[in-house]
């Protein structure tokens, strides 16, 4: 195969593995979203420090699998006492006060990472299987970022049956549709609230971990690739998981194609495409209310 | 206010502003200027917030635009004099602003929030990256300063004298807050208000909705970019971190948040209080972050309306009669 092509796949895989990475940040942002109208701006925070827990776990265990498993647990169990002790008393005032509030445990979080782990960049072996390339059809691939797209399907699949398939789910949907009314058929929304806060900073944790041996783990992580996740949520439009999907994907390909072509310039890309769409549909791509 | 005890009291306010310098030495000179810096950053975001109700998480780059854009023209362009230095800078500000308001004037809430924290950092990267134009991680620093020429009157060095540079800043900055605070009387500043109240009711009225909000942005740009032009000219230094860093962004909402949403003064006492916990913690620790993030969740979870808030219950509690008191839970 001619190595123009080789460098389009190459850069296409990189910039699916990153979409998908991105997409299980949105994803979890936009349920929270939905349901609570709460834009958790700690979320990207909880994504790192997942990732420094993560890093913490394998060099005790020196399993990455291990770390795998616990790290987004932990991580978000901390997001769950969040939620419960700080985010519930602060709903009375209005948004504003979310936001400040979220915008205050995210610089606490960054706080904690640098004084506990430092400012360096850590680094975080890959599992040896993981470690290499597969030939297929004469083009290499990278087995980590097939693996990253690999989970993130899996993980996705998972929470689609959840959401669509159980009662929990009907519950949930329902909840994102009119809290309210759900309350009153005598559903314990909170609880519900609360479960899916967790869930969401899981997935964020999922990601935090597979990332880190890509990225490694450093105090600027949660910026580089929150604010992306972010956007990613203003641009499909607020409370659409599919859009987030597709803008996901679409922001992955930006950024894996821009730092080829015009690297120092890539992190511009994805802005200018969010100030484009916003420009002509301010609700977002796929999106139906304010914000 | 009878007619005579308004002027007086501005009188007595200049007066001590005057004496400042020699009250109180040249170190806390200096940190009265930084606070009189981030006094107009911290008016010019009440602007949005306060007043048109928008919530910007970037509006550094603002302040940022304007101290590169004084510096940048000081360091290039030689003889430059002060005063169109500074406007350059607040230019700067204002063409940026030109350029974002056609998409943000349509956007409100959690929308023009995220957007602007995404402009922050895209500018932050910029600045790092551009390393020939912005000088990268260092910044511009040791550009020349210009003495104040007031043509056939005087001219006043401001390079190595603290003192000239103290009134020079004070009577720009003053001139900014005031221009600010008679905005808000204007029915210009009414009509923002109403917006803020219900931007829907207020279009229904005849009111242009998107343009109110974009002349008031860029009302905003501008006078972050003067803070940001005079605090370039103050440090001698513009750089990325100092100038554009969330850290920039985060101070000016966390100011209004001490002094108390919806009030103009409340911004700046806020601005006081504020830099009085950051000069006290700073003789401790040097994170900043951790000082941020624990006063933010502080203040939304222990006093939502700032301090003006809990000076008006702590009134409402102590000082009202009970009659009156039973009188207001009635109005209200």
């Amino acid at each position: 195969m001619d190595p123009v092509t080789a460098m389009y796949v190459a850069q296409g895989i990189h910039g699916l593995a990153y979409g998908m990475i991105l997409f299980l940040i949105a994803s979890g942002l936009n349920v929270i979203f939905g349901m609570m109208g709460v834009l958790n701006l700690a979320h990207a925070a909880f994504f790192m420090l997942s990732g420094y827990l993560g890093y913490q776990a394998v060099s005790l265990t020196g399993n990455f699998w291990a770390a795998l498993l616990l790290a987004p647990i932990a991580t978000a169990l901390c997001g769950v006492l969040m939620e419960r002790f700080l985010l519930g008393k602060v709903h009375a005032f209005g948004h504003l006060g979310e936001l400040i509030l979220t915008v205050g445990v995210a610089q606490i979080i960054l706080a904690a990472v640098k004084g506990i782990w430092g400012t360096e960049n850590l680094s975080l072996r890959m599992p040896p299987i993981l470690e290499g390339q597969i030939a297929l059809a004469g083009l290499n691939y990278p087995i980590y970022r097939l693996f990253i797209i690999g989970l993130a399907l899996v993980v996705m699949a998972v929470m689609a049956l959840l959401l669509y398939k159980t009662r929990l789910g009907k519950i949930v949907r329902a909840a994102v549709a009119d809290a309210g009314m759900v309350n009153a058929l005598g559903i314990n929304v909170p609880l519900v609230f609360t479960l899916v806060f967790g869930v969401g900073i899981w997935m964020a944790g999922v990601a935090g971990v597979t990332i880190a041996p890509i990225l490694t783990v450093f105090p600027g992580l949660a910026d580089q690739v929150g604010n992306d996740a972010f956007l990613v949520v203003v641009t499909a439009g607020f409370g659409s998981l599919g859009g987030a999907f597709v803008v996901s994907i679409i922001f992955g390909l930006l950024s894996s194609y821009g730092i080829q072509f015009v690297s120092q310039f890539a992190p511009i890309l994805v802005v200018a495409f969010t100030g484009l769409v916003l420009a002509l549909r301010p609700h977002g791509l796929f999106g139906t209310r304010e914000g | 206010m009878t007619g005579l005890l308004r002027p007086a009291a501005w009188l007595l306010l200049a007066c001590a502003l005057a004496a400042l310098p020699l009250a109180l030495g040249p170190y806390y000179t200096n940190v009265f200027v930084s606070f009189a810096i981030f006094a107009v950053f911290t008016a010019s975001l009440n602007v949005l917030l306060s007043f048109t109700g928008l919530f910007s998480f970037g509006h550094a780059i603002f302040f940022g635009a304007g101290g590169y854009g004084t510096a940048l023209a000081l360091k290039h362009i030689p003889g430059l004099p002060l005063l169109p230095a500074l406007l350059t800078g607040v230019l700067a500000a204002v063409v940026l602003a030109l350029i974002l308001c056609p998409v943000v004037a349509r956007l409100s809430g959690t929308a023009f929030a995220m957007l602007h924290l995404a402009f922050a950092q895209v500018m932050y990267v910029i600045a790092l990256k551009l390393r020939a134009v912005t000088g990268g991680e260092d910044g511009i620093g040791n550009f020349p300063i210009p003495p104040l020429t007031i043509p056939g009157v005087a001219s006043l060095p401001m390079k190595d004298s603290p003192q000239n540079f103290y009134y020079f800043a004070i009577v720009v900055l003053g001139l900014s807050l005031w221009f600010m605070w008679h905005l808000t009387k204007t029915p210009f500043g009414q009509a923002q208000l109403a917006i803020r109240e219900n931007a829907k009711r207020t279009a229904y009225l005849g009111y242009h909705v998107p343009q109110t909000k974009a002349l008031a942005y860029v009302i905003a740009a501008a006078f972050a970019g003067v803070a940001g032009s005079i605090y370039g000219l103050f440090h001698n230094l513009v750089s990325a971190d100092g100038a554009l860093g969330a850290v920039v962004s985060f101070a000016p909402i966390i100011n209004i948040m001490i002094g108390g949403i919806g009030s103009f003064f409340g911004a700046i006492l806020g601005t006081a209080v504020f830099q009085l916990i950051e000069e006290l913690v700073g003789r401790f620790t040097d994170k900043v972050e951790l000082v941020m993030g624990l006063t933010f969740v502080a203040v939304i979870l222990y006093a939502p309306g700032g301090v003006l808030g809990v000076v008006r219950a702590l009134r409402q509690k102590w000082f009202a009669a009970p009659a009156e008191n039973a009188a207001e839970r009635r109005s209200a």
